[in-house]
């Protein structure tokens, strides 16, 4: 280890001293850049980085008890002591610089300073688990030799004595020459000492080094040194980048967006060359040097003070991943799940009900009835109820919905506007909002998977069947997070090494039938099974079936795309199983209101452009005779003309032109079928239910005086949305995620073929049976 | 490498409670590199705590699950006693 000179303490603040163990050894030091200046928190998949930025910033990332939650960087701003802006970049976990996932390699490009949108952190802050100091260690020694100053973060310090361990931050201090912070960050303590520790103007570099193994020291010299006169690289970014070419075999893969001169790529061929002739493993021989150096300092800093048997942990791990009983509790969880999106949402809905009713009498004794001011009351009281009260996302709503359109009757003559307000406004985005409470129960079942661990664990479990279809388990945990939402499940694929892997996923994710799909399915059952009289089992297990049947789908074409163009290797898995942990109710809270925000203001705003946009089409050119039936100017409209055209194509399915405006427009988004089918079916404003909607769906009839919503007909419908493409999000972030408009084309092709040749299949294999 | 003085076998065979030392990683490079990185290299004890199909260890004082054709590319020794 190179000897280090000895400290001083004038990065200190004299009116306020720092503890020793932060105020640190004084040896070479680094004054930061007049600019604000930038802090990176890097570490290890789920040790903690995001709980600590959010504590930091003030800022709510996302955060789970599971590896691979960060998938891009997140940027914010904290203070210092004296009251300096900082900014911190919160980075996705990483094993090691030599990266192999699009996560990995943000991490990396951003702490070489290759992101042309992000400036190269001035310091570098290592998060690391207490727990598993050792492997967390690794990917400290390979930032230690980038040479920046440095902060490490002992986090998880409360779990250590439970893992039977006594860490000593003093010791891990002295030896790595950095500030040594002792942190629990989800208890917020050692967020002070941090700040303390990042508000020092000038901070110890690394007086810790390791010697690169005797016959690789040339080889990285020489890279070194091609890096930095034919590349361009500073001489310590140069070094390490030499150990990463040297680590990883891929040069592309470790070049990433800057590749290598013609110069360098030559001098790491020619040892190649010679690596090869000799046979000698010159990666396995830095990562075990580095390991070897690792060992000996945990060796100072950890003592063991427990048994290291199997423990509770282990037991219940043998359960759940390697047991029968494991797909019995999956199996539990699931359907738990569904049962509770029915039964539990009646009692949300109930009390929404009574709130509300009380609301609007509240409203209507306070305010003067009938005249415009009242019209813009109430609709302040929407806006605010939609945009302002999204932190209660059940309160209020329907209430107000039904107590605006009561207001726009009473103050509107009869006519279009009043018409275009009730029908087409509240119609539309009421029908939609009433879905809440059961979306927010499924948020709340997927936040606590995440928040407990057992997301990890069922991953593990799914990883047999995954691999029948050439995937791996840890492909399951977007998929399991496309049922909350497909975009951030695509995103999480960033976490898959094997690019083909990772595309399979992505075109495969939309399958999973996602929150949005939710008023469709419920707006259907209803249809369908109407009535208390029918259990909530029942329903449930309709709905299950529908969640099932994309689960197949998805697999089935998983199996498909890997036995033909995306042909590979069956995957090898290694998944890292975060700790129990009691789930964090207030991070799941927090995660349900930022989801229900989401969706209101989506309710809000594209919900409500479509309703506007699709009653203006029912509603014009307006029929010659004005004592025409409803049906009669629908059908005279614009929206009729389009979906006469449009009809052909999607009868043998079942469908009338009505339905092919909903699945029309639901392209932008799928709950937009529910709103289109309340502006179509002029059904107005929210009674709390799904009931006019429903009975209006009911009586829905053919021009011969046929049932339209025939039970085979719901079920074809629900069909189609289980496999249709009915996301323009999804297609964008698609592209995004692929760089390319090739892939989200063919998943549109694709997922809209599949669902009309299901859904074909299904309502004429019902016609023939009798149905 | 020295010869061991104790079976090899794929870690997928160790049997679920026994420890034993890596000696030796077969199979994809990339893989290779990874899981030396993660701290399961050459000389790194796994105590294998429950499956065959899908191997449950603990490595360094993290748990792993690793699936059957990872584990059967790592070979180990079965050691024995468990070191403490």
């Amino acid at each position: 280890m190179a000897a280090a000179p000895r400290p001083g303490s004038e990065g200190a603040d004299p009116a306020l001293p720092l503890p020793a163990h932060i105020a640190g050894p004084p040896g070479r030091r680094r004054t930061p850049p007049e600019r604000m200046p930038v802090y990176a928190l890097v570490g290890n998949p789920n040790c903690g980085k995001t709980t600590l930025f959010n504590a930091l910033t003030g800022l709510r990332q996302k955060v789970g008890n599971y590896p691979g939650v960060t998938v891009e960087k997140k940027v914010g701003e904290t203070y210092s002591q004296h009251g300096h802006a900082m900014r911190v970049i919160d980075l996705p976990g990483a094993y090691s610089l030599a990266a192999r996932s699009p996560d990995e390699a943000v991490t990396r490009d951003v702490l070489l300073g290759r992101r042309a949108d992000t400036p190269q952190p001035d310091r570098i802050i290592c998060v690391v688990d207490a727990c598993n100091l050792e492997r967390c260690l690794y990917f400290v020694h390979q930032i230690l030799d980038l040479g920046r100053p440095v902060i490490v973060v002992l986090n998880m310090m409360d779990l250590t004595a439970r893992a039977g361990l006594e860490v000593r931050p003093a010791e891990l201090e002295e030896a790595l020459g950095v500030p040594v912070i002792s942190c629990a960050a989800v208890q917020g303590r050692g967020v002070v000492e941090l700040r303390l520790a990042m508000s020092r103007r000038e901070l110890p570099l690394a007086r810790h080094s390791w010697t690169v193994p005797a016959p690789i020291a040339p080889v990285v010299a020489e890279l070194q040194a091609s890096l930095v006169a034919a590349d361009g690289r500073p001489p310590l970014i140069a070094r390490a980048e030499a150990l990463l070419l040297l680590t990883d075999q891929d040069s592309v893969r470790v070049a990433g967006s800057t590749p290598l001169s013609a110069v360098t790529g030559a001098v790491l061929e020619n040892w190649r060359r010679r690596w090869t002739g000799q046979g000698t493993d010159w990666s396995g021989t830095l990562i075990k040097a580095r390991y070897e150096v690792i060992h000996g300092l945990c060796r100072e800093v950890i003592r063991r003070t427990g048994d290291c048997g199997p423990s509770l942990a282990d037991r219940a791990d043998a359960l759940l991943v390697n047991s029968g009983w494991g797909w019995l509790a999956f199996a539990a969880v699931m359907a738990v799940m569904f049962y509770a999106i029915f039964a539990l949402a009646e009692y949300p809905m109930n009390l929404i009900d009574g709130v509300m009713a009380d609301l609007a009498d509240r409203v209507k004794d306070a305010m003067e009835p009938g005249d415009l001011q009242n019209l813009v009351t109430s609709g302040m009281i929407m806006f605010y109820a939609i945009f302002a009260l999204a932190e209660y996302p059940m309160n209020l709503i329907d209430g107000v919905m039904a107590d605006l359109a009561d207001r726009v009757k009473d103050a509107m003559e009869p006519g279009d506007l009043q018409n275009l307000v009730t029908s087409g406004m509240i119609g539309g985005m009421g029908g939609v909002v009433i879905f809440l409470p059961q979306i927010l129960i499924l948020f709340l079942f997927v936040g606590l998977l995440e928040s407990t661990g057992y997301m990890a664990r069922a991953a593990a479990l799914m990883d047999r069947p995954m691999s029948r279809v050439g995937l791996h388990g840890k492909s399951f945990i977007p998929l399991l997070g496309s049922y909350a939402c497909a975009i951030p499940g695509i995103m999480a694929t960033r976490t898959i090494e094997n690019a083909k892997d990772r595309l399979v996923t992505i075109l495969v994710a939309p399958l999973m039938s996602c929150s949005a799909r939710l008023p469709v399915y419920l707006l259907m059952i209803a249809t369908l099974l109407p009535g208390d009289a029918v259990p909530a089992a029942t329903k449930a297990g309709l709905m299950f079936l529908m969640y099932a049947l994309g689960t197949a789908g998805a697999f089935g074409f998983a199996w498909l795309f890997k036995r033909t163009f995306l042909r590979g290797d069956p995957p090898l898995m290694i998944l890292e199983l975060p700790p129990y942990q009691p789930p964090h109710f207030g991070e799941i809270l927090r995660q349900m209101l930022e989801r229900a925000w989401l969706f209101l203001k989506n309710a809000g705003t594209i919900i409500l452009a479509i309703s506007i946009v699709l009653w203006f089409l029912s509603t014009y050119p307006k029929h010659p005779d004005p004592a025409a039936s409803p049906e009669v100017q629908i059908a005279h409209s614009f929206a009729g003309e389009a979906g006469r055209a449009l009809e052909p194509l999607i009868q043998p399915l079942g469908f009338d032109w009505r339905i092919g405006i909903g699945l029309v427009t639901s392209f932008a988004a799928r709950e937009v079928f529910v709103s289109s089918m309340g502006v179509i079916f002029g059904v107005e404003g929210a009674e709390g239910d799904t009931a006019p909607l429903r009975d209006a769906l009911r009586a829905a009839q053919w021009p011969d005086g046929a049932p339209l919503f025939t039970p085979l007909v719901c079920l074809a419908l629900m069909v189609y949305y289980v496999f249709a493409m009915q996301c323009m999000s999804t297609v964008a972030v698609v592209k995004r995620e692929t760089n390319s408009w090739r892939w989200p084309l063919f998943q549109l092709a694709y997922l809209t073929g599949t669902a009309w040749v299901v859904t074909f299949l299904v309502y004429q294999s019902g016609r023939l049976l009798g149905f | 490498m020295s010869a061991s003085p104790f079976p090899l076998i794929p870690l997928c065979q160790l049997p679920a409670g026994e420890t034993g030392r890596i000696l030796r990683l077969t199979g994809d490079e990339g893989f290779c590199q990874r899981i030396r990185e993660m701290g399961c290299g050459e000389a790194a004890l796994v105590t294998k705590l429950s499956g065959t199909t899908m191997s449950l260890c603990r490595v360094r004082g993290m748990r792993l699950a690793l699936n059957h054709r990872a584990a059967i590319g790592i070979l180990v020794e079965h050691l024995p006693l468990a070191p403490r």
